[in-house]
C-alpha cells in the first residue's frame, strides 16, 4: 500500500494571497489542523497549522519558563486576541515549509517523516509538486494496522 | 618594535568592530583573534606561547565559574521564578509597585550573581506576569536590564568588569562596598526614577486582569525546595566569606570554587546536566580576550596608549577620572565592556608606573564600564537578552526605543556617578 491508497482526496487549500484572517475561517468552517498554501499552479508553498495561527493568541512565552503548572489563571491572557492589523497580514507570514510526500510514498517511510518533524498531517504532492491530498498520522497508522489482518493469528 | 605594535592593534581593532558589527560571534572573533596574536607574537619574537598563558586571569576565572556552578545549582529548583512570582503577587497587580519591586530584586541578585544569569531567569517570568496581567512588558524588561547593569557595579562579584578591576588593582570584597556600593545606590535611585518618569505613559494603564496576579502562588513555582536551601545556604556562606576574603589571605576565587565544590558534594547533581548550565563561551571568551590582550601589551601597542595619556593626566586629576568615566562608557555603549576593561586594565597599571595615583582610576573604569553599558540595545549581554526575549511577546523592544529609553538612563548615570565621583574625589 502507498500514500495515495489511505489519503484523504478531497483536500482544503489556500492561497498564498490570503490573509491570516481568511486562512482561520477555513479552520473553523473545515474543522481541520493543517492547511497547505498552494501558488497559483497549484502546487504546494508551504503549510500553515492551527498551533502557528494560535501564536498570535498565545505567543511563546509561555516555553520560556521552565514550567507554568503553578498558574493556575492565565488573566488577561485568556482574553487578549489579535489586533485587527495582525489578521490582514498575509498567511505566509506565518506560513512553514511543508514536511510533505509524493503519492507514491510508502506507508512506513510518511509515518517516520511525521514522528521526525512531529507533525500529524502530512500534504501529498503529484510527482510535479500538485497537491493531490492529505493524509493523517490516523490514516497512515490505521493502514499499516490494517496489514495485521492478512497475519494469522498464533494457535492456542 | 613598531611593526608589531601597528600589526597587533589592529587585531585588537578588527576583532573589536567585529564584535560591534555583530558579523562574527564575539566568542569566535576572540578565539581566532588570539590566534592570529600569538602567531604574530612568535613570528616577531615580542609574545611566547608561555606568556600567554600567563597573561591568563585565572583568578577572574575561578570567580566565574564557582558562581556559574552556583547558579547553576540553583536554577532548576525554581528558586528565581518563586522569587518573580512573590514580587507579582506582592504588587498586586499595581504597574509601579511592580516596577519598583521586580527592579530591587533583579539589582539584589546582580549583586551577587551574573546580570546576564539574573536577566535570563528573572525576565521569562516578568513577561508571564505581564501577560497575565494584560500590560505591555517592555517597561519592565527594561527596567530589569538597566537596574541589573547598574547594580552590578556595586559588588566585587557583581559584573565581569568588576571581577577583573577587582583582580587586577587587589581591590577587596569590601573596598566596593565603601567605595562603589554608595555611588551605586543614588545612581540607583536615579535610575528607577528616570524610568518611572520615562514610562509615565505605560505605567498609568490599569491592568486589565490584577485578580489573576494576586491567586499565584510563589511556594508552588518552587520545584525543589530541599535543593534551593542547599544552594541558598552555600551561597550565604561564600558571601559571608567574600567579606573576609582578604583577611583570611585567599582569593575570592578560591572562595567561589570552594562555595562550589562543597555545593555539588552536598547536592550530588546529575553533573552533565549542571556543566551544560555553565555559559562556557563566556569563559571561553575571556580567556581568548586575555590572550589577545596580553600580546597587545607585549608588542608595546599600550605603551603608546599610557604615553598619550599620562600627558593627559596633568589636567586636574578630578577631571582626568570623569574624562576616564565618560570615555569608558562612550566605548562600553557601542562594545563589550569586558575587552574595554582587559585592554584598559595593562594601561592604568602603566600609569601607575609612571607615577600617577591610580586609584580612583580604577573606581572611574568600574563606573564607566557598567553604566555605559546601558546606552545602547547591545551595549550588555542583558540588554541583548532581554531584547531577544521580547522578540517572544506580543510587543518586542526595537533599537530605536532603546535609544529613547535606554540611552537617557545612561547619560544620566553617567552623569550622577560623575558628580559624585568628583565630589568623594579625595576620599578615594
Amino acid at each position: 500500500m502507498k500514500v495515495n491508497d489511505c489519503m484523504k482526496h478531497k483536500v482544503f487549500s489556500i492561497p498564498s494571497s490570503a490573509t491570516i484572517r481568511e486562512a482561520a475561517e477555513v479552520f473553523v468552517a473545515r474543522h481541520i489542523g493543517l492547511l497547505p498554501v498552494v501558488d497559483e499552479d497549484g502546487k504546494l508553498a508551504g503549510v500553515v497549522g492551527l498551533r502557528d495561527l494560535l501564536t498570535l493568541e498565545l505567543p511563546d512565552f509561555v516555553n520560556l519558563v521552565p514550567d507554568v503548572d503553578f498558574v493556575h489563571d492565565f488573566g488577561a491572557v485568556e482574553t487578549t486576541r489579535p489586533s485587527r492589523k495582525e489578521l490582514g497580514q498575509p498567511v505566509t507570514v506565518l506560513m512553514r515549509e511543508a514536511v510533505s510526500v509524493v503519492e507514491e510514498c510508502g506507508l512506513l517511510r510518511a509515518y517516520a517523516l511525521m514522528l521526525q518533524h512531529d507533525v500529524h498531517d502530512l500534504p501529498v504532492t503529484s510527482a510535479d509538486g500538485r497537491l493531490v491530498g492529505v493524509a493523517s498520522r490516523v490514516d497512515i497508522g490505521t493502514a499499516i494496522l490494517s496489514y495485521w489482518k492478512s497475519l494469522e493469528p498464533m494457535k492456542k | 618594535m613598531i611593526l608589531a605594535a601597528i600589526l597587533s592593534s589592529l587585531i585588537f581593532l578588527v576583532s573589536l568592530w567585529l564584535i560591534f558589527s555583530e558579523k562574527l560571534n564575539r566568542t569566535i572573533t576572540a578565539i581566532a583573534g588570539a590566534a592570529l596574536i600569538v602567531g604574530l607574537g612568535k613570528l616577531l619574537g615580542f609574545y611566547s606561547e608561555a606568556e600567554a598563558l600567563a597573561a591568563v586571569d585565572f583568578n577572574t576565572l575561578g570567580l566565574l565559574l564557582g558562581m556559574m556552578i552556583l547558579v547553576a545549582l540553583l536554577e532548576p529548583t525554581g528558586f528565581f521564578q518563586c522569587l518573580a512570582v512573590w514580587t507579582g503577587r506582592v504588587s498586586q497587580g499595581r504597574p509601579v509597585r511592580l516596577l519598583v519591586l521586580l527592579g530591587t530584586v533583579t539589582t539584589v541578585l546582580s549583586m551577587f550573581l551574573d546580570n546576564v544569569t539574573t536577566i535570563v531567569l528573572i525576565a521569562p517570568v516578568t513577561i508571564l506576569i505581564c501577560e497575565i496581567l494584560g500590560v505591555s512588558t517592555i517597561p519592565y524588561l527594561i527596567a530589569e536590564a538597566l537596574l541589573s547593569n547598574t547594580g552590578g557595579v556595586a559588588t566585587l562579584i557583581g559584573d565581569p568588569p568588576n571581577v577583573l578591576i577587582g583582580s587586577s588593582a587587589g581591590f577587596s570584597f569590601i573596598d566596593f562596598l565603601v567605595y562603589s556600593l554608595p555611588v551605586v545606590v543614588v545612581v540607583w535611585l536615579v535610575a528607577l526614577l528616570l524610568l518611572r518618569y520615562l514610562f509615565r505613559r505605560e505605567l498609568a494603564m490599569r491592568p486589565r486582569n490584577a485578580k489573576a496576579v494576586k491567586r499565584l502562588n510563589p511556594a508552588e513555582a518552587l520545584n525543589d525546595p530541599k535543593t534551593a536551601r542547599r544552594v541558598l545556604i552555600v551561597l550565604g556562606a561564600a558571601i559571608l566569606f567574600f567579606f573576609v576574603h582578604h583577611f583570611l589571605h585567599i582569593s575570592p576565587s578560591f572562595v567561589a570554587l570552594s562555595a562550589a565544590a562543597l555545593a555539588l558534594v552536598w547536592v550530588r547533581p546529575d553533573m552533565k546536566k549542571t556543566l551544560e548550565r555553565i555559559e562556557w563561551s563566556v569563559l571561553v571568551f575571556f580567556v581568548a580576550l586575555f590572550v589577545m590582550v596580553g600580546g597587545l601589551e607585549a608588542s608595546g601597542a599600550l605603551t603608546w596608549l599610557v604615553g598619550i595619556l599620562e600627558g593627559a593626566a596633568g589636567m586636574p586629576p578630578v577631571l582626568f577620572g570623569v574624562l576616564v568615566i565618560w570615555v569608558v562608557a562612550g566605548l562600553s555603549a557601542v562594545v563589550d565592556n569586558v575587552p574595554i576593561t582587559i585592554a584598559l586594565i595593562p594601561v592604568i597599571q602603566g600609569l601607575g608606573a609612571k607615577g600617577v595615583n591610580i586609584t580612583p582610576l580604577w573606581w572611574a573604569l568600574a563606573f564607566g564600564a557598567g553604566f555605559g553599558g546601558n546606552g545602547t540595545i547591545i551595549g550588555s549581554t542583558a540588554n541583548i537578552v532581554v531584547v531577544s526575549l521580547s522578540e517572544k511577546t506580543r510587543t518586542p523592544i526595537t533599537a530605536k526605543l532603546w535609544n529613547k529609553r535606554g540611552l537617557p538612563v545612561m547619560l544620566a548615570t553617567c552623569a550622577a556617578a560623575s558628580i559624585l565621583y568628583a565630589l568623594a574625589y579625595p576620599l578615594f
